[in-house]
């Protein structure tokens, strides 16, 4: 207080030193005046550059600010629809939906995040949903390159324990999101699977490929099979709209749409789903059989059931098969590693179009049908059938070594004496424009069957310019007369696919009519329950091709067929016989060079093509089973029970066994 | 014995107390006094529209507990009114020791909120020593400037104040809070300034404080010592060129301008506002009030916050001069000088003109802390204002 220094009432002399124990009083100084002045206009400095600041930022740029916040939080969707059923032609369900709950990422929401954060928060969402950090983590780092505003999906088909966790948590997950979505659903188990495909997310390549019909990144589509080839059906039309966000990205508004999503449309196929399942069961059945026959290395093989007049498939069979359940969702990488496995011999591959083998005997008829036709054969012409036959210095064997007995076409084909055929063969040698060569393309081989799926092998008929035009060496490129011999019995070069097979006895059933194998039967929008569907769009097939074969020939053959089914010297007499219902059919055995686990040489794949009723065709059946023997060991067995089922006769009606025969 | 005619009568102890109150409440500041007021009551009205979306439910969680910090804050304006600045200047040793303790004890016992220790809690009040600091400090400065008026041409005397001021900074500094310990600094060059330090120490320390912080921020990290957390690094250099952004340092700066530029010249309204509404804005309650208020209300509601600050600044400017004393004159410069960089950094942070260092806005941000420490320093003020003029200035 300043009485204390009126108390003390004494100032210091001019003249002495300060006395330190008196306080001056405190004096107003020029000095003082200038600093508080600086202070005053520092004041004026500090309030003019916030305003001035303010002005500029708030009044002259308010708009395009007003702009960039309304940016910050809308943010675009795409809603997959619900994907199409396939069903099967009698309805019944083969693949539908069910709902699932998909958990993406908006790599947008972590533009501004800190790279070691950023790694942090996913390590820690592909530790929750248990997929691998690595992979998520470069899609997203792509994505904030590229296209930072489509979501990433990190999983599909997340449980309700796990999302509802995510949902409490967001705080913690910026960016993530959580909708609703659909998985697909296999009714029916692991059948028909190489046939139904899979669906999951579109890949880059794939995108670009697709430019422009609609697809974005993160839709899924088909990948294989029908789910492939009719994917612009099943797909319906996606739900495109906008929602508004917050910083965490949680959705704060309804969802607006500027367009909404369309349910696929469903495909019928012509498939019969218990005969497929028939035809799965008996191909397995025809690989146990194969084994108790000695046949060890027996490991797979196909099966076709086809319409022989329309082309309708009834059923497609490929053995080894897979669950294809494994794709729904997100894929686990042990699974991919089990199906690409050695052992697992190639489970994902559609044999039945894209297998591709020596169709051996089997392809007897069409080399007599061909020489018939080219008046190389008389019907009744009599050739003798021995153990074997020495050309041009090499010996051809017959199946049956100890045979020597003259024989015509019938009984040759139901017999299927090979050196009947070898002289046949000779005869086509004779022929510089390749006739035989000719009338297999006319009838379907090496070429696509066009059957609406894919991919299907062509397969391979040799030619002398084939020959010419593959080997290196001179004395390959050369077509000898062995090459004909090998040919006219369904061996050498020689590869067809089943349904290449199936499609040419279909023709012979049917009065010598190629059709278009088709899977298909018509794309449907589905009605309510009770309602019958409205059909979009029917599958009409190509009308079949006139092949150009006499009647009579054609004839000849069905009768030889008949025989090789029924006379006491069929090749598969013993198993089709006493079959209620009449069928012809033919057996095959061809060599195939193979290399298995400790094992590198011919093996014997098992064939048997034939059809039924004999007098009045519906269904025409090709069986193979790889490294499965003879042909009525264990294909004829196979195809056998796709007629007791396509017949529903009882097995055990009659009396069937299995016969060692070509 | 009769009185004589000549002598007053000796007044009662009541009438000298009135005759006190009645000096004291004429002297009063009242425009100071109003326009603090008055920024407080804003101040509540933009937490009160700036949080209503915060906590689902209970749109007045955040007023209603600041209500109770300006309820305490308010009392200790009137006792710090009251108390003669003499009091802070003989207890000014014993006040620094404690606050340094409790800047210790903060490192040692707080519990780590967002990555820094702040607070000591205390019932249901989290307490932030580093407040309560700022007094001490420009107490104990005021204090040995006064003391050592005639000697401020010694370069002991400038070094005695930085070397007073550093314990404390450096326990700020260790928080982090790197915000409050450059008011810290501030607190230094006022008392210095307002001490009379002769213009060229103060220019020295001005180079050396350049120096330290471009090696703080460049020279050091480059050699591969780190002083600075690399966020507080980054945040600072961030603010001289905010292009360059290798981990997003400057998102909140950037989220800040949006939102004070969306707010145009009159605002976009509690419910469109969308910066804040949907927490793009981030401690929108806190460092970034000024954000959300200039988003809300516009450069309308900005600028009436400005205006009301510019009030309290000019009479705080006003009050250095009628200032009894010396110690009065430091005490009240050094506040208003802290005020003003304190409101500096925090308005220029959130428009794109200062670096991101996160202090409270004066008044206005959530927090007890803040709130009542600026309350007591602005009573301090009008007791200083009153002080001066009963002593005739």
């Amino acid at each position: 207080m300043s009485s204390t220094l009126r108390e003390r009432g004494t100032r210091a002399p001019g003249f002495l030193p300060p006395d330190p124990r008196v306080e001056e009083p405190y004096r107003f100084t020029p000095q003082m005046a200038l600093r508080i002045a600086v202070l005053g206009v520092l004041a004026i400095v500090v309030f003019a550059a916030l305003f001035f600041r303010l002005w500029a930022l708030q009044v002259i740029s308010g708009e395009r600010y007003l702009e960039d916040a309304r940016n910050n939080q809308i943010r675009s969707f795409r809603l997959l629809a619900p994907r199409g059923s396939i069903i099967d032609r009698d309805g019944a369900v083969l693949v539908s939906n069910m709902p699932g709950t998909l958990v993406q990422i908006w790599p947008a929401a972590l533009d501004e995040t800190p790279v070691f954060e950023r790694d942090r928060l996913l390590r820690r969402l592909s530790q929750l949903l248990g997929v691998r950090f690595r992979k998520v983590s470069a899609t997203v780092e792509e994505r904030l390159e590229t296209d930072p505003l489509t979501p990433v999906t990190v999983r599909a088909d997340v449980s309700d324990l796990k999302a509802a966790y995510l949902m409490e948590h967001q705080s913690e997950f910026p960016g993530v999101q959580i909708t609703e979505t659909y998985l697909r659903r296999y009714e029916q188990g692991d059948i028909a699977a190489q046939l139904l495909g899979y669906v999951s997310e579109i890949s880059a390549e794939q995108l670009e490929a697709r430019a422009g019909d609609g697809y974005a990144a993160g839709d899924r589509i088909g990948q294989t099979g029908i789910e492939a080839a009719y994917d612009g059906y099943l797909r319906g039309l996606p739900g495109l709209g906008q929602v508004f966000v917050d910083a965490l990205g949680r959705v704060t508004s309804e969802r607006e749409f500027s367009q909404m999503p369309e349910s696929g449309e469903n495909v019928r196929l012509t498939l019969d789903a218990d005969l497929q399942q028939a035809a799965e069961d008996a191909l397995a059945y025809g690989i146990r059989l194969a084994h108790d026959q000695g046949e060890w290395a027996a490991d797979g093989g196909a099966l076709v059931a086809m319409h022989v007049g329309t082309g309708e498939i009834l059923a497609m069979a490929s053995n080894p098969s897979f669950d294809p359940s494994i794709y729904v969702g997100t894929v686990e990488q042990r699974d991919l590693r089990r199906l690409a496995a050695r052992g697992a011999n190639y489970p994902t591959l559609n044999r039945a179009i894209a297998g591709v083998y020596p169709p051996g005997s089997t392809f007897k008829p069409i080399t007599a049908l061909a020489a018939l036709e080219e008046g190389l054969l008389a019907p009744d012409e009599i050739i003798q059938c021995t153990g074997k036959e020495v050309i041009d210095g090499q010996t051809f064997m017959n199946w049956d070594p100890y045979k020597n007995e003259p024989m015509e076409l019938t009984t040759a084909l139901a017999n299927s004496c090979d050196t009947y055929f070898y002289d046949v063969a000779l005869r086509f040698y004779q022929r510089p424009d390749s006739p035989l060569q000719r009338w297999s393309r006319k009838m379907g081989f090496g070429g696509t069957t066009g059957v609406d799926l894919g991919p299907e092998e062509k397969g391979l008929v040799p030619t002398p310019a084939w020959r010419e035009r593959t080997f290196e060496s001179e004395i390959d490129k050369i077509w000898t007369s062995g090459d004909s011999v090998q040919l006219a019995i369904g061996q050498g070069d020689l590869l067809v696919t089943p349904l290449q097979m199936t499609r040419a006895y279909a023709m012979i059933a049917n009065g010598g009519k190629l059709v278009e194998p088709h899977l298909v039967k018509s794309v449907e929008e589905p009605r309510n329950e009770g309602e019958a569907p409205v059909v979009i769009r029917p599958y009409t097939p190509k009308p079949a091709q006139e092949v150009g074969i006499d009647p009579y020939a054609l004839r000849i053959v069905q009768e030889g067929l008949y025989d090789a089914t029924h006379a006491p010297y069929g090749t598969s007499q013993s198993v089709f016989g006493s079959f209620p219902v009449e069928i012809a059919g033919k057996t095959g055995t061809a060599e195939k060079f193979v290399r298995l686990p400790g094992f590198a040489g011919l093996r014997d794949q098992s064939w048997w093509c034939g059809y039924g009723p004999y007098t009045k065709a519906e269904i025409a059946v090709c069986a193979v089973i790889e490294n499965g023997g003879h042909g009525g060991e264990a294909a004829a067995p196979v195809a056998l029970q796709v007629f007791e089922h396509y017949f529903d006769v009882e097995p055990g009606s009659y009396s069937a066994t299995i016969q060692e025969s070509d | 014995m009769a009185t004589p005619a000549h002598r007053v009568a000796r007044p009662t102890k009541a009438q000298t107390a009135a005759w006190e109150l009645g000096a004291f409440l004429r002297h009063v500041d009242y425009l100071l006094l109003l326009a603090t007021a008055a920024l407080v009551a804003y101040g509540l009205y933009v937490l009160e529209s700036v949080t209503r979306n915060d906590i689902a439910g209970d749109p007045d969680y955040y007023v209603f507990r600041q209500l109770v910090y300006v309820a305490v804050g308010g009392f200790l304006f009137v006792v710090a009114a009251a108390l003669d600045p003499e009091a802070y200047r003989r207890v000014r040793l014993p006040f620094y020791i404690v606050s340094l303790g409790l800047l210790v004890v903060v490192l040692a016992v707080a519990e780590e909120v967002r990555g820094s220790k702040r607070w000591i809690e205390i019932g249901f009040f989290n307490f932030q020593p580093s407040e309560l600091g700022k007094l001490a400090l420009i107490a104990i400065l005021a204090g040995f400037v006064a003391e050592r008026r005639h000697r401020m041409n010694e370069w002991r005397t400038t070094l005695g104040v930085v070397g007073l001021a550093v314990p404390l900074t450096l326990l700020v500094f260790k928080e982090p809070d790197f915000g409050t310990s450059l008011v810290y600094g501030a607190c230094v060059v006022g008392a210095l300034f307002f001490g009379g330090t002769p213009w060229r120490h103060l220019a020295v320390l001005g180079v050396l404080a350049g120096l330290v912080a471009a090696a703080l921020l460049w020279f050091l990290p480059s050699a591969g010592v780190e002083v600075l957390e690399p966020y507080q690094r980054e945040r600072l250099t961030g603010f001289v060129d905010p292009d360059v952004d290798p981990s997003g340092s400057t998102y909140n700066v950037n989220q800040s301008i949006t939102a004070v530029g969306s707010g145009g010249f009159d605002g976009r309204g509690v419910a469109n506002a969308t910066q804040t509404k949907f927490n793009y804005l981030p401690e929108h309650s806190t460092d970034f009030i000024f954000s959300s208020l200039a988003e809300q209300r516009g450069f309308v509601g900005a600028s009436v916050l400005l205006l009301l600050y510019a009030i309290v600044v000019w009479r705080g400017v006003r009050i250095v001069a009628v200032a009894r004393d010396l110690f009065s004159a430091v005490v009240a410069g050094t506040i208003v000088f802290a005020l003003l960089i304190q409101l500096f950094i925090n308005v220029g942070m959130t428009i794109g003109i200062a670096p991101v260092t996160g202090i409270p806005l004066p008044l206005v941000s959530y927090g007890g802390s803040s709130m009542i420490t600026t309350l007591i320093m602005i009573g301090l003020l009008e007791a200083i204002q009153v002080r001066g003029r009963l002593a005739g200035r």
